[in-house]
């Protein structure tokens, strides 16, 4: 740390305890970098290592059950008599993966996922953020979501495939009922969350309201927002499956079903396989992107949460 | 940088009336108080004396009752970037690093980006904070956040600055280091300030002059110059004249602390 060059008026002004000071907040606020490989090495292990080993552990457990579970055809009360077994899987997966209706339903599904989760983030966020700062907007519109808002995706399939002409549009409709409330809820408990004094200081520094919006209410409520959408994303999946099971054509949510009427139980564990990989990625891709957005939250409460 | 010609603030009879009928509070009676272009005054007095009402109309937060409040006599009507505040909270953003932070009064005037970018390392620099430029607040500590609170409100030029007990909430070692840092700062601007503390010797450390509140209803009660000699140094405050004037303060203040408190015995 050097003390700024002595052109300007400041650099005599600065007294030694002011060194000082500059030095220790400098030691405080950085992590101080540790020489030693070793310490590195088992400082990497420790951040790596052990997470790694525990989630191998976590899946191998749950892979070994399945694979006793059906190998000695496990009875009691739970029965696995009729669940296949991991290999059966395995198989039933290959002999899918050669036959191209299987991306066909994952393609639709993920399609169907994306739209209803966009329309629902934008219109979320959107009257979230309007509900949010407006009194007014938010005696107009609420009384009318605390009605819906308690009734279930699932509940709105059969007004569904009544009200859109046909059931692709119904399906996404599905999906963004799922979504949006989540989203709007946590949109609006953001923008009630800012703090005033962030308001107060950004009026004191010459924000107009519009400035307040975009540069305080907008990036303060980012992290309520994410919440809302890793929230929407998992409702969104738990709708979208039982749409399709109900009244799709194609999607994993009709393979899983299908393969049920069908007694093809090896495709039934493939589908919710599959429903979990995508619900897991779909979940994954949100907190990067929130990570890449808001990096600051890392040092939120002194560390990652 | 100079601003010795500008930054006259005035508070004229300045009244405040919350609530109406049987609740009907006053807490601020008839004050009248003033800031020259250039001078550091603090206002002293208990707590709940009306010390940040008053701070907050000067800010623009809130109107008075009656009276009125000017700036180079012009009337305050709403906050605007020509008064920098220092929170007693820490206000900084914690979305933005702290250059961003410095740079955001300068953005909401339009300024260019490279102008606010070296506008905002000079300051850092003055204050001895380039080397954070690129942190987020949630890395420093306290007293730091304070010391870039305080950047950021002279990034604009402001005429006057307002602080509202601004080391309010730090550890009494921090304080005394921050109080340093201030006065420095202060001796290299000369911008005026408008000073709010609890804390005796932190207004006479800093202070020219200092206005003395009583308890509620907040009126002035007295109004002391401080003779020590500029730039201040923390050696000056174990000289004789020092800890007569925080004696005086001291004795004048007690008064009012414990008549606060008696009206809050009535009162429950």
């Amino acid at each position: 740390m050097t003390m700024p060059a002595s052109s300007s008026i400041g650099a005599s002004a600065l007294t030694p305890i002011d060194r000082i000071v500059v030095r220790r907040d400098a030691s405080e606020a950085s992590e101080t970098p540790r020489n030693s490989v070793l310490h590195q090495l088992t400082g990497r292990a420790k951040h790596y290592g052990i997470p790694t080993l525990l989630a191998i552990a976590s899946i191998g457990a749950l892979l070994a059950f399945w694979y006793l579970g059906t190998k000695y055809k496990l009875d009691f009360y739970i029965r696995f008599k009729n669940v296949p077994t991991p290999h059966e899987v395995l198989l039933q997966a290959i002999e899918v993966a050669s036959a191209g209706t299987f991306y066909v339903n994952i393609v639709k599904s993920v399609q169907r996922i994306l739209t209803g989760f966009a329309l629902a983030t934008a219109l979320g966020v959107g009257l979230g953020l309007l509900i949010g700062k407006y009194k007014r907007v938010h005696e107009l519109f609420m009384p009318a979501f605390e009605v819906l808002r308690p009734i279930p995706a699932i509940a709105w399939v059969p007004m569904s495939i009544m009200l859109w002409p046909n059931n692709e549009a119904s399906i996404v409709f599905i999906t963004f009922i799922g979504a949006f409330f989540p989203i709007l809820l946590n949109t609006i408990h953001g923008v009630h969350g800012i703090d005033r004094v962030l308001l107060n200081a950004g009026r004191c520094l010459g924000a107009s309201e519009l400035q307040l919006f975009a540069f305080i209410i907008l990036p303060g409520v980012m992290p309520s927002v994410f919440t809302g959408l890793t929230v929407g994303m998992g409702v969104a999946w738990v709708s979208l499956i039982a749409a399709e099971m109900i009244s799709g054509q194609f999607g994993v949510g009709y393979f899983t079903w299908e393969a049920y009427s069908l007694v093809n139980y090896p495709a039934i564990v493939l589908g919710m396989l599959t429903i979990g990989v995508l619900g897991l990625a779909c979940s994954g891709a949100i907190r990067l992107v929130g990570r890449l957005v808001m990096p600051w939250l890392a040092f939120v409460n002194g560390g990652r949460k | 940088m100079n601003t010795i010609d500008r930054g006259l603030v005035e508070l004229r009879n300045i009244d405040m009336i919350f609530g109406s009928g049987q609740s009907r509070v006053q807490a601020v009676d008839d004050v009248t108080l003033n800031v020259q272009p250039g001078e550091f005054v603090s206002l002293v007095g208990p707590s709940g004396c009306g010390k940040s009402s008053l701070l907050g109309i000067l800010a623009g937060f809130t109107k008075a009752t009656s009276g009125n409040a000017t700036l180079d006599g012009v009337s305050i009507k709403k906050p605007g970037s020509e008064r920098g505040v220092v929170f007693q909270q820490y206000s900084l953003l914690p979305w933005l690093t702290v250059r961003k932070n410095v740079e955001f009064g300068l953005k909401m005037k339009g300024v260019s980006r490279p102008e606010r970018e070296s506008t905002a390392r000079n300051l850092l620099k003055l204050a001895g904070l380039s080397a954070f430029e690129n942190h987020f607040p949630d890395q420093l500590s306290g007293g730091m956040k304070q010391r870039i609170g305080i950047v950021r409100a002279l990034a604009t030029n402001p005429e006057v600055l307002l602080m509202d007990e601004p080391f309010g909430a730090l550890d009494t070692q921090t304080r005394a280091v921050m109080q340093e840092i201030l006065t420095d700062m202060w001796q290299q601007f000369r911008t005026s300030v408008f000073f709010i503390t609890h804390d005796i010797e932190e207004s006479v450390f800093l202070s020219d002059r200092i206005y003395v509140m009583t308890a509620r209803p907040g009126r002035i009660k007295a109004e002391i110059k401080v003779p020590l000699p500029r730039p201040r140094t923390a050696e000056m405050t174990r000289t004789p004249e020092f800890t007569e004037l925080v004696h005086e303060l001291k004795g004048l203040i007690r008064g009012e602390s414990l008549a606060a408190m008696q009206s809050e015995l009535v009162a429950h």
